[in-house]
């Protein structure tokens, strides 16, 4: 998994309906000392976790799908946890 | 998932035919501002996206997480239509709506 902040929301009436009334946010991925690393891109938050602004860790690849209940979502980045500290 | 701009569509007659029925959409990639990348994608179209349209892609196994999608030689699919992309974090103000590029 990375950390990213949640810079911004996309807004999509049209889409597939896996992903109905889930949250899309603009992520920054960034490094342990929340510098920023990389292109921008769009997580999925399944579970309501994060909102703008927040820092969290999203998982990628496949098993982004994982964070929907059904398992089966076309999505390749996921929320799975906010970060409230990096000790 | 990543940003693109639908910038044609791929014809084809003789195919996989587990994609037949499957419009293959053309993707320019772009970042969160609109701003083109040099990258660009062939994807099978799940929201009925027409050319221009700014959209999101998923790509790798997981694009084949649709019923239109599933069981398929598939690694990216169009998933969404962006209406409006809301940069919320000062710093990265950019131009709000990428619809409008």
């Amino acid at each position: 998994m990375k950390l990213g902040k949640v810079i911004g929301v996309v807004w999509a009436t049209k889409k597939v309906p896996q992903i109905h009334g889930c949250r899309l946010y603009v992520v920054q991925p960034i490094l342990e000392n929340g510098q920023d690393s990389g292109q921008p891109l769009v997580v999925a938050d399944p579970k309501n976790i994060a909102a703008p602004g927040d820092r969290i860790v999203f998982v990628t690849n496949t098993d982004a799908a994982q964070a929907f209940d059904t398992g089966f979502a076309p999505v390749n980045a996921s929320v799975v946890e906010l970060v409230d500290d990096i000790a | 998932m990543i940003f693109a701009k639908v910038i044609g569509t791929v014809v084809s007659t003789s195919k996989d035919p587990n994609l037949e029925g499957k419009k293959l959409l053309l993707c320019k990639e772009v970042d969160h501002t609109g701003k083109p990348l040099n990258s660009y994608h062939v994807a099978v179209d799940a929201v009925q996206a027409g050319e221009g349209n700014f959209v999101l892609i998923s790509y790798g196994s997981s694009a084949r997480m649709t019923e239109l999608t599933k069981n398929a030689p598939i690694d990216a699919v169009i998933m969404a239509i962006i209406d409006e992309v809301q940069i919320t974090d000062p710093a990265k103000s950019a131009k709000k709506g990428t619809s409008e590029v």
